[in-house]
């Protein structure tokens, strides 16, 4: 909005006007009469007025009355003026002059209102319609700021959020640096919803002042992010309270299923440990070799159990990472193998991995998880001295991996059904397992962006699975090899 | 090392510790025990123990602290102890200066098998390095950059005999991707795993009666690389 400015340009320019303007009509004096020069001076202010404000309108409209004065009205090249109605013609100059200039002066004005105000209108739709949807604080502060930032020119701008809802103080800041801020903040505005305080911007903008306009859209700004903020979290509060009750549910569901697993190799270890404390039978040794394996196997299958509940916990919680680095597949599968060679006894297991497949981007640990786990599965389920078969190719760009059996085939209606938690087909007393074996393997293989899945064989059945080779935009590395 | 030798064991686990000393006594060794961090650390000043078994997740201080505390001023070897699944723990105590670790719950044999090796590696490290490191058929000669396999000899690049040598060198002690990675292709490279698969893998096929059962070059999942000589 253009007032009173405080540059003197206006003025001089507004000064400079009438004097074009007095020179044009001084060379014109021979054919005009004086009330059309009035007339023509009223041009000049009116100009000035609508381009350099209304104080250079009134200081051309004085100007223009002094020079009219001045050249036009006799006697001339004197401020005398001796005739009525010349004194009269001047004064109304004056008067409709000025009047004038203020009248367009205002227009001007509340244009250049309505044009701020419709600026405030679209930064506030604009911020409205980024903050809409979204839920975390980090993202809402960070949208806010940035909308802060550009509206208000301002060099930084912080957002500093009070610890709520367990969720402990934080501070944001655009352009995001951690260097130290040397100066307080220029400006702060608090957070505030009908709830309390959330927290507060700061911004840092140096030389100018905050207009009234800017600080009333600051303010507004404020509020729009406080409700954005408390909307947030309070659909985080549902969520968590969602969560809570979902893995209560499954809390539930896991320890009445796991309860009865974790009684078994518990009822044997018991069982075959106190024998051998016990005095009265004196066990020969192979009964007490026996008895022994029996306490080892079943430890060892206590523990893939607890292995696996740790795992689907943290399935659950969402926190499986896999830590991924370029590995040997055939390495982690014959591994593998190695350790469930005790398990295996039974089957006879053949392997055709090669070696010289390319690296596959896995977490090491968690792949021989699967391998385990879809071993285990094989071997509950193929009668002994069937043959289990793990194998793998290379297809564009992914690995694929088969692990099958020739045990009995699983009704289709099944098969996809098979990798749910909890999920069997045969009764639980018949088989051991928690149900959760699979489910994992799912897991596991999908937080590494492949996919799994089973299907019946002419004779047998089988799992498949496949792992990307592209892993953060790269293909499997090669090496130059070097000469010996 | 006054003829048995001196056995620390830092858990809180009340009923690991009693298991273990009671195994470990009857197993000829001298055992102390400690339950907690601190108390550890200062036992380990008062009595210098000729292994430390330590487990991970102590109430008072972190284990991995614990390690580098201990390698302040000893170079006991140290056997960590952790659970399944925090291979980074495990990589940090290795890092840290831990010479090997074992999963929980684990046999006693592997841990008196591993109990063997570090005082063997202590004892090593005492003296010299030897010069000619032999496992089973496999003989690495360090000075003269030969190794032979059954009295032949096998032609390996300059990387591979480099590789060798290292985890050689540290016969039966863990070494972890990053540490290998350093020594052998420099700190610059201590990310780049890809190498040390593609170049285990090629002195695997060289050397391994059986590279998809490897004997002397085993792969610690996970964490890195061992090199045994039985």
């Amino acid at each position: 909005m253009r007032h009173l400015s405080s540059s003197p340009w206006p003025y001089v320019k507004a000064v400079a006007a009438i004097g074009c303007t007095t020179a044009v009509l001084y060379l014109l004096r021979g054919s005009l009469a004086s009330p059309i020069i009035a007339l023509l001076y009223l041009l000049p202010v009116v100009l000035s007025t609508r381009s350099w404000g209304l104080g250079a309108g009134i200081v051309a409209a004085f100007c223009a009355f002094l020079s009219f004065n001045f050249f036009f009205i006799p006697p001339f090249y004197t401020f005398v003026v001796h005739e009525t109605q010349d004194f009269l013609a001047l004064v109304v100059f004056l008067v409709v002059a000025v009047i004038i200039s203020q009248l367009v002066g205002r227009a001007q004005s509340s244009l250049a209102e309505a044009q701020a105000r419709e600026r405030e209108a679209t930064h506030l739709y604009e911020l409205s319609t980024a903050l809409v949807g979204l839920r975390r604080q980090e993202t809402i502060a960070h949208k806010v700021a940035e909308h802060v930032r550009q509206v208000f020119q301002a060099e930084v701008v912080q957002i500093a959020l009070t610890e709520a809802a367990g969720k402990p103080a934080v501070t944001f800041r655009v352009p995001n640096s951690e260097l130290p801020l040397n100066a307080p903040a220029s400006h702060t505005i608090p957070l505030v919803t009908a709830r309390g305080h959330l927290g507060e911007i700061r911004l840092w903008r140096p030389v100018q002042p905050f207009r009234p306009a800017e600080e009333r859209l600051l303010q507004t700004f404020a509020s729009q992010a406080a409700l954005a903020l408390e909307y947030g979290l309070l659909a985080e509060v549902e969520t968590r309270a969602k969560i809570l009750e979902e893995s209560d549910r499954l809390k539930s569901a896991i320890l009445s299923s796991v309860s009865h697993e974790l009684r078994s190799p518990l009822v044997t270890i018991k069982a075959a440990a106190s024998s051998l404390l016990g005095e009265e039978a004196a066990w020969d040794s192979s009964a007490r070799e026996d008895l022994l394996v029996a306490i080892d196997i079943e430890a060892d299958h206590l523990n893939l159990l607890v292995g696996n509940l740790l795992d689907m916990s943290r399935i659950e919680a969402g926190a499986l990472h896999p830590k991924r680095q370029w590995d040997v597949l055939a390495e982690i599968v014959w591994e593998v193998a190695g350790r469930m060679r005790r398990l295996s006894e039974q089957h006879h297991l053949t392997i055709d991995v090669s070696e010289d497949l390319p690296l596959v981007p896995v977490d090491h640990v968690q792949i021989s998880q699967v391998f385990a786990n879809l071993l285990s599965n094989c071997l509950k389920y193929a009668p002994p001295a069937t043959t289990i078969h793990i194998a793998a190719w290379v297809e564009g760009d992914q690995v694929q991996v088969q692990v099958s059996n020739q045990g009995p085939p699983v009704p289709e209606e099944h098969l996809e059904r098979i990798f749910d938690k909890f999920y069997r087909i045969t009764l639980a007393d018949q088989v051991t397992g928690t149900g959760l074996g699979l489910s994992i393997c799912k897991g596991i293989i999908e937080a590494h962006g492949g996919r799994i899945w089973a299907e019946n064989l002419l004779q047998g059945f089988a799992f498949h699975f496949t792992l990307p080779l592209v892993w953060e935009q790269r293909r499997s590395p090669q090496l130059p090899i070097e000469e010996a | 090392m006054n003829g048995r030798p001196h056995i620390l064991v830092i858990d809180d686990e009340l009923q690991i510790l009693r298991a273990l000393r009671t195994i470990l006594t009857q197993k000829q060794f001298r055992v102390t025990t400690a339950a907690r961090g601190e108390e550890g650390l200062a036992l380990a000043a008062a009595n210098p123990p000729d292994v430390v078994i330590l487990d991970l997740t102590l109430p008072d201080v972190d284990g991995i602290k614990v390690c580098a505390r201990l390698r302040e001023w000893t170079h006991v070897p140290i056997i960590v102890l952790s659970v399944r699944d925090s291979e980074r723990d495990k990589v940090a105590a290795l890092d840290q200066g831990a010479d090997d670790y074992l999963t929980k719950p684990f046999g006693i044999e592997e841990l008196l098998a591993r109990i063997r090796v570090a005082l063997r590696h202590s004892a090593q490290t005492q003296g010299a390095t030897e010069p000619v490191i032999t496992a089973g058929e496999l003989l690495i000669d360090l000075p003269r950059h030969v190794v032979t396999l059954a009295g032949e000899e096998v032609k390996l690049t300059a990387t591979e005999f480099k590789l060798l040598a290292y985890l050689a060198t540290n016969t039966g002690r863990v070494l972890t991707h990053q540490s290998i990675l350093s020594h052998v292709w420099g700190p610059a490279e201590a990310d780049h795993v890809e190498y040390l698969r593609v170049y285990v893998r090629q002195l695997r096929k060289k050397l391994e009666p059986d590279p998809d059962r490897p004997r002397y070059l085993v792969t610690e999942p996970g964490i890195g690389y061992r090199f045994l000589a039985e």
